[in-house]
């Protein structure tokens, strides 16, 4: 048996893959209502780009605390490795932070009645930040599997889950809010939750696909550090919380709503939705370090 | 780049004296630890940030040619990868390659990521909590750009440890290989000799009597870094997948309204 050492990030660090997630997912949503109708989605691309940059900014703060030497944080910006998902993601928070800026002070510019329609630069924002924002969703995943952890290398779709994670917590948020302030509510958050439908389903189809790789990876090693998920420690955080309460419930109510259209039930979908999103990123970067 | 330097470590000449494991402690002047007991001489368990050599007592039933217990010895170390995880995860530039082939962290530029420490198909990176750095073996880097060996080589009463040129150690490998297999070490192998084989080769490899499983390496270890491309590939995909899906969710409610 290999002898392995972990990283041992704390559960801060599994906050930050949330809300980079989330803030990636909302953003991107924003950016095709406002390339799609600027005017009628108009509340969704609001919603969208002020939670990105809500939830944006405690990430780099959780990211500077985390570091052994946090004063010397400025030294991811010594590198550009593409092989390396830590400097790529690095980068990518970088030139989202940018975007999520911009695009948040656009939108706040129109709310405060300085500017008419600013949809053409907010199209140009929201579509490299979009990029960006997939990046910084995606990247945690690819990164867990570029280690010699022998859970997150012995599988395949990490960095797909975790960007269907952003996505449907992305939808999530953006839901309760529009709920919350009650605003055009029935149009957008309709959107939302077929949204939020949609990328729960991928959701679902990555963990599945992560679970059989692992499963077929032949690695002792992977097999003995996928028990510890599935059937150990943490199995019922897995498939209660995860995926039972945090994945599939809100996949049956965003379903049944879809007949019903009740506000209730979208808000009941979105909470799991976001409660779910964490615990499935929290539950395998803790496995993995076991 | 200077032709590349190696250890060669010998496990069929390891004494288990631990004088290159205490060597390293006072050259690189590491702080003392807390003992692990692990039921053997062997302390610690693992490399730690204050252990960068680490013998290592192996008790294998039936090992010996006579079918006796075989009691293995290991003198461990940083393997100083040809393609380094390490080295390739590293955010900072904080690891990087020596003009003679070995890896070692800049500890005024490492900020504490870990990241490497999850990357070391070995295990070898360890995570200092009083500097809050990544701490490994440097191949006493000090010592070889002054024309120095390093310490634990240096204080290796057997010879189990070999310092030099790269090329020149792997032939004397293959001969000591050969003389051992024929003695009825049937199980002896070089570990990490071949420059082709995995991980472009280690710069600090092995002879090893027995599987590389039974000193708790592993048998075939690969670069972390080789599943970047797939991972990327696929979260591509994931990511057409949402944006397809966004536009469905879009155009679905372009015409109704809804109570």
């Amino acid at each position: 048996m290999a002898l392995l050492q972990s990283p041992h990030w704390p559960v801060l660090i599994d906050v930050y893959f949330f809300l980079g997630g989330l803030a990636g997912g909302a953003f991107v949503i924003a950016t095709v209502a406002t390339l799609l109708d600027s005017r009628r989605f108009r509340d969704i691309s609001r919603v969208g780009y002020y939670l990105a940059l809500a939830a944006l900014i405690p990430c780099p703060i959780i990211l500077i605390v985390d570091l052994g030497v946090p004063v010397r944080f400025m030294n991811m910006m010594r590198t550009f490795n593409p092989l390396s998902p830590m400097s790529m993601g690095a980068w990518a928070l970088l030139g989202f932070s940018a975007c999520a800026f911009v695009a948040a002070l656009l939108t706040l510019l129109e709310d405060a009645g300085r500017a008419r329609s600013l949809a053409g630069a907010k199209i140009v924002v929201g579509v490299i930040g979009g990029f960006f924002g997939f990046f910084l969703a995606a990247y945690p995943g690819v990164l867990l599997t570029a280690t010699a952890r022998p859970l997150w290398a012995g599988g395949h779709g990490l960095g797909a889950l975790f960007l269907a994670v952003g996505a449907s917590t992305g939808a999530a948020a953006m839901a309760l809010v529009l709920m919350l302030i009650g605003r055009r509510m029935a149009d957008g958050v309709a959107t939302l939750r077929t949204m939020l439908v949609l990328a729960l389903l991928i959701q679902i189809l990555s963990v599945v696909v992560f679970v059989v790789s692992v499963q077929g990876s032949g690695s002792a090693a992977s097999l003995r550090a996928l028990a510890t998920l599935t059937s150990g420690a943490y199995s019922l955080t897995f498939w209660l919380g995860a995926i039972a309460v945090g994945s599939i419930l809100p996949l049956v109510i965003g379903l049944v709503d879809f007949k019903r259209r009740s506000p209730g039930l979208t808000a009941l979908a979105s909470i799991l939705v976001l409660v779910g999103g964490f615990l499935v990123k929290f539950v395998i970067v803790a496995a993995g370090q076991v | 780049m200077a032709r590349t330097l190696a250890m060669f470590t010998d496990t069929s000449l390891c004494i288990g004296c631990r004088a290159c494991q205490v060597a390293c402690k006072q050259w690189n002047e590491l702080d003392m630890e807390v003992p692990d007991w692990t039921g053997t001489y062997q302390n610690h368990t693992h490399f730690t940030d204050k252990t960068f050599r680490l013998v290592r007592f192996i008790e294998e039933p039936g090992g010996k040619p006579n079918g006796d217990l075989a009691w293995l010895l290991m003198s461990d170390v940083c393997k100083h990868c040809a393609d380094a995880g390490c080295l390739n995860a590293c955010p900072t530039g904080a690891i990087y390659r020596t003009e003679h082939g070995t890896v070692n962290i800049n500890q005024d530029v490492c900020n504490g990521c870990r990241y490497c420490v999850s990357a070391c198909p070995f295990g070898v990176v360890s995570f200092n909590e009083q500097t809050g750095t990544a701490n490994k073996c440097t191949f006493c880097n000090d010592r070889i750009h002054n024309g120095l060996g390093p310490a634990c080589a240096k204080a290796c009463p057997t010879e189990s440890i070999q310092f030099g040129f790269r090329d020149d150690l792997v032939v004397k490998a293959q001969k000591r290989v050969e003389t051992l297999r024929a003695m009825g070490f049937k199980e002896a192998q070089l570990y990490g000799a071949d420059s082709s084989g995995f991980l472009g080769g280690l710069n600090a490899f092995f002879l090893l009597l027995a599987k590389p499983s039974t000193y708790g390496l592993p048998d075939n270890p690969r670069l972390p870094q080789k599943s970047v491309f797939v991972e990327s590939l696929l979260s591509i995909g994931s990511a057409l997948l949402v944006g397809v899906g966004a536009l469905v969710a879009f155009r679905q409610r372009g015409g109704g309204k809804e109570g």
